[in-house]
Parts: structure tokens; C-alpha cells; sequence
């Protein structure tokens, strides 16, 4: 059985380098969460201000409000390439978030606010580990803020757009491979970034029970600009490694989903196309305020590939209490053999989620899910920094959240 | 609703089960390391930093392996290791063998030539110890090994293919001397007595750097001599008697090393710059002294170099400086050009053993590539795994990056060579190491797990 040490309980990170391929989060609903992430052509509840705005105007109610949060489990496992090596990352839970108000002054036309947490990744090796003069340590957050409007057209077209601000945080430490006569240098750099960008989709109800939706989300680059960047190196070599400021460009790549969805009787069932822009992302560069013969410009390439992720989900309605749900996608890796990162260890991964709503009183409901995520174990290696070797990840994230609406 | 309980539990079990990946499998394939012998010389020995000392020695090359070897039925790896980190290096002077400790970085003041500070620091290599004088220097080198012998490094700083069969070695190398069975012995009938049942010969290295480093080719081993001795080598210890398994390795060319290729890419071979006036003044100075054949000229020009009292030349582009040249005569004395600290100027060429010319460079490569044609034909015949570090060294030489680490055999930055500008640091040691580990592995079939190089150390830094 397996050891979960859950001290490193962090409740403002999120993300997870074996998400979604890369550092996006999927966990913005937990009614969605149990359907296998799908989205675009739901309208429940007040999620759709993220996943699609053409869908909230279709919400029924007056006041739309849903909050919730993941706990998500991360354990990924590496094996040196001709190595007796293996270690995995030390054990922490991160904690994407949402929030969700959405309100109808008038039939057709829906106003909302939409906060949570799209991208992210944090992960920790041992300080002492193989790869530590790629990286140690990452915690890198973005939460988005998004007001947002909606408005449908006779029933069967709603339409919305939404303006993001996304706030970036991220923080950052590798070891530099110079040796004083007790230590390792080291280098940390920390930094925040906003930047905006928008939300835009549409919902077609062309039929009774059929929805049909389709969403496009911005990229938005977090520029960290003058980011702090300190180092600590043998004494003899402090003049070349001044207290310096570091410009870093990491981009929240876009997303367009397609998805259909058809409700039936007690059943609903749902599919979803979520097309990742992740060739976005092709470096990250850092550019230091002051140079020296050590302290030079780092471009690291990451040319990630743009991915279609395919989920599925089923709803049923047990009875007026109980809603159970039941799904699963599979997410390829953007990243290529050759590049495989140990700061975004990567690999193919199956989704399998489940969860369930129960309503005590009527428009309140305690949504409830559980997402499992099985890595497909990979060899790769970051050829700029000639790493090599096998990964394997997993992850879970059980998830509570609740729904009101009147 | 039973139905969705059932289902979430069963997904907590699935998860339940720690998902690994499958472990490295250390495996011999049949050959035995139960007794693994290492003969060689101080790039073997775990000598560093121009000495030999204790945490050399355990990051020596054969150590590494040997720690290796442990996870497919290797024993003890036992080394002659020196109590001291200070260490203890030898150099042959007329007056016999001066002892210095090792050196280390560190930051020194810059002098002008008057030998007044500028108030700015410069890393460089000095000795770890001044302070220690002769007497205890070479008590600590011949104080006897902690651990009792037979020794599993039999690795010699100094020896050369011919002198592994030197007997009575140890009064010649004191290297030797503390640790040999005996006075009369030789290398190898130590090595050979411990039957090993897989070996390790790396040497031949200094039947050309012993040359090298006195910048001539004078020294360099006849290929018939070497030929005899390293085929003599091969074959005692392929015989002696557990008919062992064994790996071989070729000579790097030594040029290559830090110590020949550090001073020359900061100072050209032709940075004597000269106005008109000056290069007429100066032929006038050369012919006085009977030199009229070297020509100086408005511009750029070589150094001067005396290779004899008689043989003076001027300095080609690919002429390698030393890394014991005393460029501060350069800069402070006018060696090279002429000296003018007296009433009369007189010429100042640079003496011959700061230099290695092309000639001797191509001599000792000839003599390289002969011997590494012996050490393979001898690995072919005797079914041997061959490391071959004259490539390896090669591709190290524009630098490489490993597990994020920037390698090169450029000196101190490269982390490759030690101060010393010749031998390895704990680092370098390790990539051999599992240069020697692959060729193992391909020749013989194991599958021996390679060290992680990270946890070696390159260059330490003050």
C-alpha cells in the first residue's frame, strides 16, 4: 500500500505538472470534474461562465453561485537512464479553486463573475536529486478573473464573452553546478506578472435535450518583469553572481473545446473536444538585469506540440435527491521524447472520474468528485541539458463543491 | 446509491497501489568481479590537484568501479590510501625529490610588476599547504597504507608500460615504495599475484606526457619498447591464473590536456607588438648575439624560443605554452622578446621546455596513435573490453552537457581537469568511469549500472 505524507497541505498552489499534459488545471466544476472535465455545452450551473459564456444565459435561475475546491495528489516517479537511480517527487497537495456568481436581470441576458484557477504546476524533487541543476523546485500559479456577459437569442443561441485577468506567481529554484568546499551553488527566482486576455463561446440548443457548444479561451503571456533572482555560490565566485532582476515569459496557451451534449429522460450524456494550444509554449527565457561571464540569458526550449484531448461523461439522475456521474478522457502529451522536462514531467495520460450531487434542500446542492489519472510510464530525456530517463506519474484529486441557486 | 459507494471505493484501492517503474537490473552476465585489480598510472591512482592524497584516491577511477562492480558480485576494493589531505606530490629536481602538498583555488592579489597589489583578486591554483615542510611531506607519503594489502589499486603515479616490470621500482618511486609487497618487487608481480579475475591497464600516458611535460619529444617511449612491454603487460595478467576478464584503455593525446592548451588560447603565439623603430632595434640586438636568422618586423610577432643555447626559433601559431610558464616574465622581464632591466639590452628568448612546439606535438601524436594500434590489437586478442578515451577525450574537448552540467577540458570552468591541468577532477573520474563501465557492458553483456556523475564534484571553488 502506498505512504501519502500530506504535510505539505499548501492551499495556494495548484496545478500539477502531470495536468493536462503540461501546468493547465482542469478542476473548475465539480459536476463537470465527474463527468470527465467536459463542459462546453453544459449550462447547469454557473461554470459555464468559464467553460463556455454562451452557455450561461441559458441557466434557469435568477442567481447562480458555485464554489469549490480540489485536493490534488501528485506522485511522479523517476528512473535514471543506465542509473541504479530512482526517486519521486516529495508528496504535497495543491488546491485549485473556483468561484462562480452569475445573475439574470432579464430572461435573455445573464451577467457573471468567474474566478479559479486554470493553470499551475508545483512540484518538489529532493534537493539533492539527479536532476537538480534543472530543477529542485517549482510552484507557479495563475488565477483568472473573469466578469462576463451572456445573451440568447430565442432559445436556442446564446452567445458570451468574457474579459480575463489573469494573475501570475511563480517561484523557482535549481542548484548551478559549482562546488565550494561544504556546498552547491544555487539559484531562486521569484516573481509575479498580470496580464488580460478573453473568454468567448457560443451554445446552440437546436433541439430538445441536444446541446452543441463551442469556446475559445486566450492566451494570455504572464511576463514576470524585474522577477528577484538571488543565488548563492562559493564566496570567491559572489562578485559574478550579483542580487540580480530576471524578465521570465511563460504563456497561458489557448484552449478551443467543441462539445455536444444530449439529455434524455433520468440520462445525459456528453462529449467533449478540447484542442490545447500548447505549441504556444515553445521556451522559456530568462533575461538577467545584470550579466556577467555566469550570469547570461538562458533560453530553454520546450516546443511543445498542440494536443486534442477527447472526454466523455454520463450523468444520471437517481432520483430527486441523488445525481451520479461517470467519465473519462484521454490527454496526450505535448511534450516530445526529447524534451521532456523534469519541471513538467509529462506523459499520456487516461482520466477516469466519477461524482455526485446531492440536493438537501431545493437549488442547493453538495457537488462531489473524484478524478484519477494514470500516467502511461515514459523514457525521455531534455536533450538541451542531455537528462535522460523514465517517468511515470499519478494522480488523483477527490473535490467538494457547492451549488446554490434560486 | 450502494452502486456509487462500490465504485468509489474501488477507485480509492486502484490508486491504492503505489504505480513504479521497474528498477535498474544489475546483472554480470557470467563474468566475475569478485577480485578486480586496477593497474595504471596517477590518472588511476586517484592523484588530483598535483598531489596524491585521501579523497583522490577514493574517487579514484578503478573505486568508482569497483563500487559498481559490488552490485554484480564484486568484493572489497582495497586502496593504498594516504592518511593526509593535504596530499603528496613528487618532482625530480637535481637535488632529488621535492615534496609539496596539493594545490587548491585560490583567490590571490594581482601584482603589478613591481610587486605592488592592485587591490584586485584572481582565482588561481596555489598550494592547499606551504607550510608543511620536506621531512613530514615525505613521512606522510611512505607512512605505511592504513589498510593491509594486497591492494586492488595497484596504480602507480609515474609509471609507464616499461616500468611495471621494473623490479626494485619502489627506490626509483616512492609512489610505489609505500605500498609495495617489497624492495625487489615490480608492479606487476604485485598485481599479478592477486590473481585477479578481472583487471583493469590503463597506461602508456606517460611514455609520452613524461616528454611532453619537459616540452620535448626526446623522452617519448620507442613504439617497439612500448609495444613489448604493454603486450608483456596484457599477457601476465590475462594468465594469471583465473583467466580473468578484463578492460583496456587507450591514450588520450596529451595535447589536448588543460596543461598544454590553457596559456596559449590567452596568449597568442605573435603578441609581441612592435613599432618600426623597436623591430629595427631589436634585429640589431639579435645579430649582435648571433642570431641575425631571427627577424622582427613592424606589427605583430612571434615570441622567440631557445630550443638550445644555438637553436633559437621564432614561435608558430601552433605552438602550445605550458601551464607552468611564467607569464609574468612575459609581462614583467621581456622573456620572449628581450630583456632591458640591465645598462645593455639583451635578448631574452623563452626556454624550450615552456613550450611544445608542433613538431614534438606531432611526434608524441604519431607515437599515440602506434600505441593505441598496440592496445587494441592486444584487446582483440585477449577478448578484451576496450575504453577508448583518446575519442572520449576528443568529444570532450568543444565541451559537452551533461544532467545540466557544462563540461569541457578547458582548465578550472571545464571541470574536467583538476588544478593540475592533467588529471582528473572527482567528476571527470566519474564519466570515465562509466566510459569503462559501457565498454564493459557492450563487450561482455552485463548490464552494470553507471554512477550518477552529480554527486561527484568538479573544481572546488574558495
Amino acid at each position: 500500500m502506498r505512504k501519502c505524507n500530506l504535510l505539505l497541505l499548501s492551499l495556494f498552489l495548484w496545478g500539477s505538472a502531470t495536468f493536462a499534459g503540461g501546468y493547465q488545471v482542469g478542476l473548475h466544476s465539480m459536476r463537470n470534474t465527474g463527468m470527465g472535465l467536459i463542459g462546453t455545452s453544459l449550462y447547469s450551473d454557473a461554470s459555464a461562465l468559464f467553460y463556455n459564456p454562451g452557455g450561461a444565459s441559458f441557466l434557469n435561475e435568477t442567481w447562480n453561485f458555485s464554489g469549490g475546491l480540489s485536493f490534488l495528489m501528485t506522485r511522479t516517479t523517476f528512473q535514471a537512464k543506465d542509473v541504479m537511480y530512482q526517486t519521486h517527487i516529495k508528496d504535497m497537495v495543491n488546491t485549485p479553486f473556483y468561484f462562480y456568481a452569475a445573475g439574470k436581470p432579464l430572461k435573455d441576458f445573464c451577467v457573471g463573475l468567474s474566478v479559479n484557477t486554470p493553470y499551475g504546476n508545483g512540484l518538489q524533487w529532493d534537493d539533492n536529486w539527479e536532476g537538480r541543476f534543472l530543477i529542485q523546485k517549482i510552484a507557479f500559479k495563475a488565477i483568472t478573473i473573469q466578469p462576463t456577459v451572456s445573451y440568447k437569442i430565442k432559445d436556442i443561441i446564446g452567445i458570451g464573452v468574457g474579459f480575463v485577468v489573469a494573475y501570475g506567481d511563480v517561484n523557482l529554484t535549481k542548484a548551478i553546478p559549482l562546488n565550494g568546499t561544504t556546498s552547491e551553488g544555487s539559484m531562486h527566482i521569484s516573481g509575479t506578472a498580470i496580464n488580460y486576455g478573453f473568454n468567448a463561446g457560443i451554445q446552440v440548443h437546436p433541439v430538445k435535450g441536444l446541446s452543441l457548444g463551442v469556446d475559445y479561451r486566450s492566451k494570455i503571456d504572464m511576463k514576470v518583469k524585474k522577477g528577484k533572482a538571488t543565488f548563492n555560490v562559493p564566496s570567491s565566485l559572489s562578485t559574478e553572481f550579483p542580487e540580480n532582476k530576471v524578465d521570465v515569459t511563460l504563456p497561458l496557451v489557448s484552449n478551443l473545446d467543441f462539445g455536444a451534449s444530449y439529455e434524455t429522460g433520468k440520462w445525459m450524456f456528453g462529449l467533449n473536444l478540447c484542442y490545447v494550444m500548447w505549441s504556444e509554449y515553445d521556451s522559456l527565457s530568462f533575461s538577467f538585469e545584470k550579466e556577467t561571464s555566469y550570469v547570461q540569458r538562458t533560453v530553454t526550449p520546450s516546443l511543445y506540440i498542440s494536443k486534442l484531448i477527447p472526454r466523455i461523461g454520463v450523468q444520471y439522475k437517481v432520483n430527486d435527491i441523488i445525481t451520479a456521474r461517470i467519465g473519462g478522457y484521454y490527454d496526450a502529451s505535448p511534450v516530445r521524447d526529447n524534451y521532456l522536462d523534469p519541471q513538467t514531467p509529462s506523459d499520456d495520460e487516461i482520466g477516469i472520474t466519477c461524482g455526485v450531487s446531492i440536493y438537501p434542500l431545493k437549488g442547493l446542492s453538495i457537488d462531489a468528485a473524484f478524478l484519477y489519472l494514470m500516467g502511461i510510464e515514459r523514457d525521455g530525456s531534455y536533450s538541451p541539458d542531455n537528462f535522460s530517463g523514465t517517468y511515470k506519474n499519478t494522480l488523483y484529486s477527490p473535490g467538494i463543491g457547492l451549488t446554490y441557486q434560486f | 446509491m450502494k452502486k456509487i459507494i462500490f465504485i468509489l471505493i474501488s477507485l480509492v484501492l486502484l490508486v491504492s497501489c503505489e504505480r513504479k517503474i521497474d528498477e535498474f537490473k544489475p546483472d554480470a552476465n557470467g563474468v566475475d568481479f569478485s577480485n578486480f585489480v586496477a593497474v595504471g598510472n596517477s590518472l588511476t591512482s586517484g592523484y588530483a590537484n598535483g598531489a596524491l592524497y585521501k579523497s583522490g584516491q577514493e574517487n579514484s577511477i578503478p573505486n568508482i568501479m569497483a563500487q559498481q562492480f559490488k552490485l554484480v558480485g564484486g568484493g572489497e576494493f582495497r586502496q593504498p590510501l594516504l592518511e593526509t589531505e593535504d596530499g603528496v606530490g613528487v618532482s625530480i629536481t637535481s637535488n632529488g625529490f621535492y615534496y609539496t602538498t596539493k594545490l587548491s583555488l585560490q583567490l590571490i592579489p594581482d601584482m603589478d610588476c613591481d610587486g605592488k597589489p592592485y587591490g584586485t583578486y584572481s582565482l588561481k591554483p596555489s598550494l592547499y599547504n606551504p607550510n608543511v615542510d620536506q621531512n613530514t611531506l615525505k613521512t606522510n607519503l611512505l607512512a605505511k597504507p592504513a589498510m593491509d594489502g594486497p591492494y586492488n589499486n595497484m596504480a602507480v603515479p609515474g609509471a609507464t608500460a616499461q616500468t611495471l616490470f621494473m623490479s626494485g621500482y619502489g627506490l626509483w618511486n616512492p609512489f610505489f615504495k609505500r605500498f609495495a609487497t617489497n624492495l625487489s618487487t615490480s608492479i606487476m608481480a604485485d598485481a599479478v599475484v592477486q590473481k585477479p579475475t578481472f583487471f583493469y591497464l590503463w597506461i602508456g600516458n606517460n611514455d609520452v606526457l613524461a616528454s611532453a611535460l619537459e616540452g620535448t619529444d626526446r623522452l617519448i617511449t620507442p613504439v617497439d619498447t612500448f609495444a613489448k612491454y604493454f603486450t608483456r603487460a596484457v599477457k601476465s595478467l590475462a594468465e594469471s591464473g583465473k583467466s580473468p576478464k578484463g578492460v583496456v584503455a587507450t591514450i588520450p593525446d596529451v595535447a589536448s590536456a588543460a596543461y598544454f592548451s590553457t596559456i596559449s588560447s590567452k596568449l597568442p603565439y605573435n603578441s609581441v607588438n612592435l613599432t618600426a623603430a623597436e623591430a629595427s632595434g631589436l634585429n640589431t640586438l639579435y645579430s649582435m648575439y648571433g642570431h641575425p636568422e631571427i627577424v622582427w618586423k613592424e606589427g605583430k610577432n612571434p615570441f622567440v624560443i631557445a630550443n638550445s643555447e644555438t637553436e633559437w626559433v621564432q614561435m608558430g601559431p601552433e605552438d602550445l605554452f605550458l601551464l607552468n610558464f611564467p607569464t609574468d616574465s612575459v609581462k614583467c622581464k621581456g622573456m620572449g622578446v628581450a630583456d632591458q632591466s640591465g645598462a645593455i639590452p639583451k635578448p631574452y628568448p623563452i626556454p624550450g621546455e615552456y613550450v611544445l612546439d608542433k613538431n614534438e606535438q606531432t611526434n608524441i601524436q604519431n607515437a599515440i596513435k602506434q600505441y593505441n594500434e598496440i592496445i587494441l590489437a592486444n584487446a582483440v586478442q585477449y577478448n578484451l573490453a576496450v575504453a577508448d578515451m583518446n575519442a572520449y577525450m576528443k568529444t570532450l574537448q568543444p565541451g559537452i552537457i551533461f544532467d545540466g552540467i557544462k563540461m569541457s577540458l578547458q582548465f578550472v570552468q571545464g571541470g574536467v581537469f583538476s588544478t593540475d591541468g592533467l588529471h582528473l577532477t572527482p567528476r571527470g573520474n566519474a564519466m570515465v568511469a562509466n566510459r569503462f563501465i559501457q565498454a564493459i557492458n557492450s563487450k561482455y553483456g552485463c548490464n552494470i549500472p553507471q554512477v550518477d556523475v552529480t554527486q561527484y564534484k568538479g573544481i572546488v571553488f574558495p
